[in-house]
């Protein structure tokens, strides 16, 4: 299994009307502050070698300040030594919300299945989370939600329910067309009326 | 073309292959159990070296019958069964079922392949291998190697159960014997080297006598097969199914999330989930969700209404709605609070739960549920029966079973308790009232069924 070059998969989830955050690869703390333009962004790491990308340090939110994303930029650069082939990306700060994981895989006995749960640093804390064979109708897609002990938690209401159903059906049109054989979509971030997707991992 | 199995389950000429006159056999254990249930079609045994047993005439080789023969049993050592297999195909008999074990399960792949190709070749569907084969009560057969005096075989009733192992199914066989809603058939499949569980779902999808299948499984043969078929199957009748292995030893490490968390159990879940099961995680559930599933009906809604005479059992069921997410307590329509005031004792409040006092006999049952059945507030009813107390005697039992005749709403009973109360309950279960002997059990199945309906329902 290898892993699939980051904007290779943020153009394939575009190809599917799927947005996520932008996001440049930078070689250097100039680049990152030239790509920042004034705004606070996230650098972080992005290597085969950790799935754990801010258990294991490898992420810096909120950078700010010149000095803080050069700071930034020089401890991630450091750290990543050791995890090479690595690259560096930095990204629009999300405006924030509730985190969820949208990710998929291709099951030895079903074929492609796509999953649900409470996402971010939770994923292995509470294993909450649903699973459907692909393709997956409206039907499943609300089913996959109600299916969930934090239901309540990562729905605002019936708009924003229905923006998730439509988000799970685009990755499941995704799943179902692409040869590939994990994605995570983790965390995707929800809002009242939008989302991000903050971070993509595909294997293939 | 889906497979059919009626050759199987209802013969009409069977030959035992591997009778023996020796009690402590197989072969003679399974021609014993087709005397026993008093199966009605023509029996041969095939023996070398006997002319007749158990009264049943032996021939050397299976061609030697004249008859056209629906199915044979075979139940000899595994190395000898590609030759009378093949022999079975030339004599043109229409079905199999290996019950021999000693192949794939034992790394003999090659000795299975061997018997499934002869059995494509003559068109001949097998049972098995490993298997305990099938039991169909209307048609009394039965080709199980077990003595009638170690299980308790179950009356006629409209569940039918397969399944993969055949020790868990013989003890869930027994289990059954022991409930009022009896067996249409029971199917163990082995190996699944022909038929396999895809199939049998299939066949009892379209079977009239079937109106619940209840399955053990703990691996599926072909994934994309078996979710065709389960798309179809749980929107004609529900199956309730539980999954042994859902720990997965040495999983392969993983590079996302998603992968870590999607073991194989866990995509299993999420496919019965998506498509309809019922799922059991447990034997008693098994047997819980089967009761309630075959003699209740579709509920209009998810509010549940509780009668007891007993405080503290009102508390506790209420309790067990609490914590399931999709019911609801009901609450009583003005007209049902008006009738009841002025029926009931003064001692009666009149709310749900619906506490009818110690001293509650059938009288004051009758008159509860005759208000609760008409409540359009009410979707499904709770009794509780508690035998121990002064007023609850055969009285209780002959009102509830009567109103089983004719409510249109799903009713069923909790009872607990030793002998009495085991009395009364077989009463109640033997005219299709699912009693309970746990309030969370109780609960839960009607938190099951309503769930299959909105499944089934759904568009």
């Amino acid at each position: 299994m290898t892993l699939s070059d980051y904007f290779e998969g943020e153009r394939l989830l575009k190809k599917y009307g799927i947005s996520s955050i932008r996001s440049w690869y930078v070689d250097s703390a100039e680049e990152a502050i030239s790509k920042a333009n004034g705004n606070p962004i996230v650098m972080k790491v992005i290597t085969e070698k950790a799935l754990h990308k801010s258990k294991s340090g490898l992420v810096e939110l909120d950078l700010k300040t010149d000095q803080e994303i050069k700071s930034a930029f020089k401890s991630l650069s450091a750290k990543a030594a050791k995890l090479k082939p690595y690259k560096i990306i930095v990204q629009e700060m999300s405006k924030g919300g509730i985190e969820v994981i949208i990710g998929g895989k291709t099951d030895p006995q079903f074929g492609k299945v796509i999953l649900l749960g409470l996402g971010g640093i939770y994923v292995e804390a509470f294993k909450d989370f649903a699973i459907r064979v692909c393709p997956i109708n409206k039907n499943d897609a609300s089913s996959m939600i109600d299916n969930l002990k934090s239901e309540n938690v990562i729905t605002y209401g019936s708009e924003n329910r229905k923006m998730l159903e439509g988000l799970l059906l685009k990755v499941s049109d995704m799943l179902t067309h692409t040869d590939l054989k994990e994605l995570d979509l983790n965390p995707v971030i929800l809002r009242k009326d939008d989302y991000d997707v903050v971070d993509i991992r595909i294997l293939k | 073309m889906p497979v059919d199995l009626k050759y199987m389950l209802n013969p009409k000429s069977v030959a035992i292959i591997g009778a023996s006159k020796n009690p402590e056999k197989v072969g003679h254990i399974i021609l014993q159990n087709y005397i026993n249930s008093g199966y009605s079609g023509k029996l041969f045994a095939v023996n070398k070296d006997a002319e007749s047993i158990l009264g049943v005439k032996a021939y050397a080789h299976v061609g030697e019958i004249k008859e056209k023969l629906d199915l044979a049993v075979i139940a000899i050592p595994a190395p000898f069964v590609p030759a009378v297999l093949e022999e079975c195909g030339r004599a043109g008999v229409k079905s199999t079922i290996v019950v021999t074990a000693g192949f794939e399960e034992i790394g003999q792949k090659e000795l299975q392949e061997q018997i499934v190709s002869i059995s494509e070749k003559y068109k001949m569907p097998m049972l098995g291998p490993n298997c305990l084969g099938v039991i169909d009560t209307r048609a009394r057969t039965d080709t199980l190697f077990l003595p009638t005096y170690k299980l308790s075989k179950p009356g006629v009733g409209y569940v039918s159960f397969i399944s993969q192992s055949g020790a868990v199914g013989s003890t869930i066989l027994d289990l059954i014997a022991g409930e009022g809603f009896g067996l249409s058939k029971f199917i163990s499949y082995g190996n699944a080297a022909y038929v396999d569980e895809s199939d049998i779902l299939e066949y009892l999808m379209n079977d009239e006598d079937t109106k619940v299948i209840i399955m053990y499984l703990e691996g599926i043969k072909n994934g994309k097969k078996f979710i065709e078929v389960a798309k179809k199957v749980t929107k004609k009748k529900p199956v309730v199914v539980l999954k042994g292995g859902r720990t997965s030893v040495g999983q392969q490490a993983t590079l996302s999330h998603t992968a870590s968390l999607a073991g194989d159990y866990q995509v299993y879940e999420g496919v019965f989930k998506q498509f309809g099961f019922t799922i059991a995680n447990d034997l008693n559930e098994l047997l819980y969700y089967a009761k309630v599933l075959v003699s209740e009906p579709a509920p209009s809604g998810n509010r549940v209404g509780i009668i007891t005479n007993g405080g503290g059992a009102g508390v506790i069921t209420t309790d067990s709605v609490g914590f399931v997410k999709t019911l609801k307590l009901a609450e009583l329509s003005k007209k049902s609070q008006e009738i009841l005031r002025k029926k009931m004792p003064p001692l009666v409040n009149i709310r749900i739960p619906l506490d009818l006092a110690g001293d509650a006999g059938g009288d004051r049952y009758e008159t509860a549920v005759s208000v609760l059945k008409d409540d359009e507030n009410v979707d499904m009813i709770i009794v509780i029966a508690l035998f121990q107390t002064p007023g609850a005697d055969s009285s209780v039992v002959a009102k509830l079973v009567h109103f089983k005749a004719d409510i249109t709403k799903p009713m069923i009973v909790i009872s607990i308790g030793a002998e009495y109360t085991q009395v009364h309950n077989k009463m109640m279960e033997e005219s299709g009232l699912p009693v309970y002997d746990s309030p969370l059990a109780a609960v839960n199945s009607l938190a099951e069924l309503f769930k299959y309906y909105s499944y089934k329902n759904q568009k």
